[in-house]
């Protein structure tokens, strides 16, 4: 057997499971349409503004309605404590006011 | 029938297959290490942008205006009678009081969200009962009850139990029935959360009657709310005036690729790796320079040679970008980011569930094949170019 048929098996397996995964991608997204239903009556109805993603400090928990400065309001010269800080880039219209 | 030409590519592919085989340790080693970085690049932008793609989704119906007092650069508490003064703008449809806050649990080192409001005036507040496993949210007249998140049942360890008590502000213990729980779909949102009524959460909190947290304003006219927001600005200099628009944006912003620490870490292993790639590809080793010279002698041209070696190349930087998505995207979907969740929720005890579908556009493929395959085929091809054209008799001596 030729070294470019074997690529070729190669290629075809490769194809084969990446098309499994674009069908799990399309499962996948029917799925949580049907979530997303729920979520969209838990928002209206409580008025939430924002995903439970990290839990551990207010202006990552609540990034859209919480302050801005709080990474640095505990004293002056604070420095930032929490991790999720370093990761999280602050919403545009938090440098406005 | 194989056209001539076409017969050619394939020798010549043959030929670079057996090349690659011959020096299988080194070219694996190369494959995999620039897997990883292309595994490490796909799984942040599949991650973040499932997060952003998620956020844009189920934030459409957020609060139309959020009213927030401002004192010494800090939120603190609105006074009720704002509300009347509100109410003197004409456009208002609504206007709902919140009491909401962060209760920090010693015991577990865990951060709830207690929200508290009126939600029968809010729009959905009725079929809000479908959120639930089972139960009810609490009604205005229903004290010491709650609906809880499934990571508070969890941490609570209530299991059966429906009773569970919080401290005060002054220490003194507040008991709560559980008569709700939130549904596994609504995770994202309410994995911590635990909801009271107003009077409860003033309890709580020990906060005078007269106040609320926030305020939130629905308008007649979706059209209107940029201009009646400006109106409460005018009204309440002292207040923070948020649109339903700002926080829709909030997300999109957040996860970008220019939040910090993440895109520098992956950044420096993208550089990391380019060093790595230039080091090993284009300083040929005297073996590599005797081969090509030895090719020349037997009568290849420069332009098969240079096919050769991009073919070698091409085919590591394409194996390694194919297997570094595929890796990526099972990492994302299956694994629920488990390398990089870490990074997301930094030290919070309450970890959610990411069931995400990952997000993967045209775009972001390209940009990470253009960082990732071209400067490795650049960085190969063009030193066995400058190599074929040096006399091979120099070469082989």
């Amino acid at each position: 057997m030729r070294p470019s048929q074997i690529l070729l098996f190669l290629l075809l397996l490769l194809t084969l499971i990446d098309g499994t995964l674009f069908l799990h991608s399309r499962r996948l997204d029917k799925n949580l349409k049907s979530e997303r239903a729920l979520q969209a009556i838990t928002v209206a109805g409580l008025g939430l503004t924002d995903l439970c993603i990290a839990t551990e400090a207010r202006y990552t928990r609540h990034p859209a309605v919480s302050d801005s400065m709080a990474p640095f309001m505990d004293h002056p010269g604070a420095i930032e404590h929490f991790p999720t800080g370093s990761f999280w880039n602050v919403p545009e219209h938090k440098s406005k006011r | 029938m194989i056209p001539k030409g076409l017969e050619k590519q394939f020798n010549i592919l043959d030929f670079s297959l057996s090349s690659l085989w011959r020096r299988k340790l080194k070219n694996l080693g190369i494959m995999l290490v620039f897997a990883l970085v292309i595994f490490l690049l796909g799984s942040f932008q599949m991650l973040t942008g499932a997060l952003t793609n998620s956020a844009e989704a189920v934030l459409k119906n957020t609060p139309e205006i959020t009213i927030q007092k401002m004192s010494a650069g800090r939120q603190e508490a609105i006074p009720l009678a704002y509300v009347e003064k509100l109410h003197s703008i004409y456009g208002i449809r609504a206007i709902i009081p919140r009491v909401w806050g962060y209760y920090f649990d010693e015991s577990n080192l865990a951060n709830y969200t207690v929200l508290a409001l009126d939600s029968d005036l809010l729009p959905n507040g009725s079929e809000l009962n479908l959120t639930l496993v089972f139960g009810h949210f609490p009604k205005r007249t229903e004290s010491g009850t709650a609906v809880i998140g499934r990571s508070i049942q969890d941490i609570l360890e209530l299991q059966e139990r429906r009773v569970f008590s919080l401290f005060r502000p002054d220490l003194t213990l507040k008991s709560f029935n559980v008569v709700g729980l939130f549904s596994r779909q609504t995770d994202l949102l309410t994995n911590d959360l635990i909801v009271m009524n107003l009077d409860d959460a003033r309890d709580l909190f020990a906060m005078p009657t007269s106040m609320v947290t926030d305020l939130c304003a629905y308008v007649a006219n979706p059209a209107e709310i940029e201009t009646i927001a400006k109106k409460i600005a005018v009204m309440l200099p002292d207040t923070r005036v948020l649109t339903k628009t700002q926080i829709q944006k909030t997300y999109q912003v957040v996860f970008s690729w220019r939040s910090g620490f993440a895109s520098i870490c992956l950044l420096t292993a993208l550089i990391a790796f380019a060093i790595l790639a230039w080091d090993k590809a284009s300083g040929l080793s005297l073996e590599e320079k005797r081969e090509i010279g030895i090719l020349k002698i037997l009568g290849w041209e420069t332009g098969d040679i240079m096919a050769v070696r991009f073919w070698e190349s091409t085919l590591v930087s394409s194996l390694a970008f194919i297997l570094g998505c595929t890796a990526a995207y099972i990492h994302v979907a299956f694994f629920d980011a488990t390398l990089l969740k870490p990074v997301m929720v930094g030290w919070s005890v309450i970890h959610p569930p990411f069931k995400l579908l990952p997000a993967i556009t045209l775009g972001d493929l390209m940009l990470i094949f253009t960082l990732s395959v071209l400067p490795y085929l650049a960085a190969t091809v063009i030193p066995a170019w400058r190599c074929s054209t040096v006399p091979p008799d120099s070469v082989i001596r």
